[in-house]
């Protein structure tokens, strides 16, 4: 079941989706996407996944 | 003395005949054949096509690499398969017929004792009328076409600073395309560049799709587990297009593109068109036109690949609904039908149905997304395969068949949103499996490995996957710990 959905266009109006209840990152969120140092850990994370997945999933 | 043969030298083509030449003895010869001198890491095209890298940063030559390694190369394309032979001998054969310009238009039948199928997609702009750098919108599926991209972006991008507004619409051009990630890559990509420019504010970009929902990328979605609540990949990808200002257009099928417009029309069967001064469009994929013949030449062609042009393998393509759909269905050892020495791997086996559930609007128009076949996946069936191949060359054919199910492997998916070392960003999500189990996990996949995040890191994810990738293929020294 689709959380945002297309609004019924009306008509003459271009079918583009609704999108005013997708959450918008805050202003934190933003900054800690930025972060360099923050990012690093989230850059080891992300490998350490993908190895697991290696690891678990290509058997 | 064995002869192993690779059609298609991509991430599963080039990645077997490493593996083979790797895992066998110099008395066994192992030969590929794919028409373009070059190796492409594809995912990369994308920042060829927004003017970050050139194309000498995403292709090289095959030919030394080949030459390094003992492995036989023929620049040249398949065109048929014959697996029992022919009236001379009954050893499997393969036509080609010759790319490389000294031989152009040259033929030759190779024998095989073992075959590999890893021809990847034709790429069907002719599914959609006007669609295509031969007609009015841009392509990002090879690094020529991304080049022509970039070229025409920037014409966009200078009438933008002239002050004039301009509609670049960024997608799928067909309503049962896949690789709906490479579109939703290059939309991020084209909106960090116009950011970049300073000529945003003129600009509309809009993502069109055949998703019937953001975020499905023709996996069918994703569930994550985020602060303790599960949430969607819908949500997570829809509070990107909003914090950009990106537009989306759901469910839709392109039917014809002009100069100026997109014609299309929704799951709801209405039909609508938009306007474009730029438009990248990814088309629909097919196998490549292989014929097949028996030892007396009959037409098979329909015994080894489905009407789509993939390859047949040991999937359950029994026609059920969506709801009956199981994780059984999906192939494991990807021999061919009938052939336990032909296999298919990455976009060339034939997959036994979508992983989204497909729909079709009132008018009979199907509006679903194919599945997608990932550059992790298709390098890990290419291996397993290499694997299967070695151990009968050297245990004898009984020796049993390795596996590596779609339904239990997982894919890392990196979607660039932006490059720069400080500045860049990318969506990066980890899903495993690929195709969701609702017998084994109650959301389909494995809620601790399925992850989407946005960031800074995405973007160095993305960049250490290129060189990476890039020095596997070379087979520098250590190439094969690197894994697929
Ligand atoms: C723009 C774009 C971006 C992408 N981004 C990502 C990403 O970020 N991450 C990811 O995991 N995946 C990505 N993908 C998907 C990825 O590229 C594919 O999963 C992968 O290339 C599939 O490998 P393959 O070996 O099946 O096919 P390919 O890599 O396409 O290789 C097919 C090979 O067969 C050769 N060939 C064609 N016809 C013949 C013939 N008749 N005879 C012999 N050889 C033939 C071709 O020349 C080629 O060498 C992207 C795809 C595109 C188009």
């Amino acid at each position: 079941m689709s959380q945002l959905s297309m609004s019924a266009p009306t008509p003459g109006a271009e079918p583009i989706a609704d999108l005013s209840k997708a959450p918008l990152p805050t202003a934190r969120t933003l900054r800690v996407r930025r972060n360099v140092a923050l990012q690093f850990f989230r850059f080891l994370s992300f490998n350490s996944r993908i190895m697991r997945m290696v690891v678990k999933g290509h058997k | 003395m064995a002869e192993v043969l690779v059609l298609g030298a991509g991430v599963s083509g080039h990645t077997a005949a490493l593996h083979l030449r790797r895992l066998l003895g110099r008395q066994h010869t192992v030969t590929v054949v794919s028409p373009n001198a070059n190796w492409n890491w594809i995912p990369s095209n994308i920042w060829v096509g927004v003017g970050d890298m050139g194309k000498k940063d995403v292709v090289f030559p095959l030919a030394p690499i080949y030459a390094r390694k003992g492995i036989g190369f023929r620049q040249a394309k398949a065109v048929a398969i014959r697996p029992s032979g022919d009236d001379e001998d009954a050893k499997g054969a393969v036509d080609i017929e010759y790319t490389e310009p000294s031989r152009a238009g040259q033929s030759e039948r190779l024998r095989y004792d073992y075959l590999i199928n890893a021809t990847g997609p034709k790429l069907r702009f002719e599914a959609t009328e006007g669609m295509g750098p031969d007609g009015f919108t841009a392509s990002v599926c090879t690094a020529d076409h991304a080049v022509e991209a970039n070229e025409k972006l920037r014409e966009t991008i200078a009438k933008l600073k002239a002050g004039q507004p301009q509609t670049l619409v960024v997608g799928m051009g067909h309503g049962t395309c896949t690789c709906e990630g490479a579109a939703f890559e290059y939309t991020f990509n084209v909106d960090h560049l116009l950011r970049a420019e300073g000529v945003r504010d003129l600009a509309r970009l809009v993502y069109l799709t055949n998703e019937a929902a953001l975020g499905d990328f023709g996996v069918d979605g994703m569930v994550f587990d985020q602060s303790g609540f599960q949430t969607t990949s819908e949500l997570w990808t829809g509070s990107l297009f909003r914090e950009r200002d990106v537009e989306a257009i759901l469910g839709a099928h392109v039917t014809k593109v002009t100069a100026t417009e997109i014609h299309y029309e929704l799951l709801d069967g209405s039909l609508h068109t938009i306007a474009h001064d730029f438009a990248m469009l990814i088309p629909p994929f097919g196998g490549q036109p292989l014929k097949a013949y028996d030892a007396e030449g009959n037409d098979i062609t329909g015994e080894l690949f489905a009407p789509s042009g993939f390859m047949k393998v040991d999937a359950n393509y029994t026609a059920k609904p969506y709801e009956e759909w199981t994780a059984d269905d999906w192939p494991k050892t990807y021999a061919a039908v009938g052939y336990d020495n032909v296999w298919a791997v990455g976009i060339a086996f034939a997959p036994p149905h979508q992983i989204s559930r497909p729909r079709k609007s009132p008018n009979g128009t199907m509006i679903a997304p194919a599945p997608p076949r990932t550059g992790m996946p298709s390098g890990v069936m290419g291996k397993t395969v290499a694997m299967t191949i070695a151990d009968r060359i050297k245990n004898g054919p009984s020796a049993p068949s390795r596996t590596a199910s779609m339904a239990r492997m997982g894919a890392a998916c990196v979607a660039s949103a932006g490059t720069g070392l400080t500045k860049g960003s990318a969506a990066a999500m980890t899903m495993l499996p690929v195709v969701p189990d609702y017998q084994r996990y109650p959301t389909g996949r494995d809620v601790r490995e399925t992850r989407g995040e946005i960031g800074l890191h995405g973007h160095w994810v993305k960049l250490m996957l290129h060189y990476l990738f890039i020095y596997k293929a070379k087979a520098r020294l250590g190439w094969q710990l690197i894994p697929e």
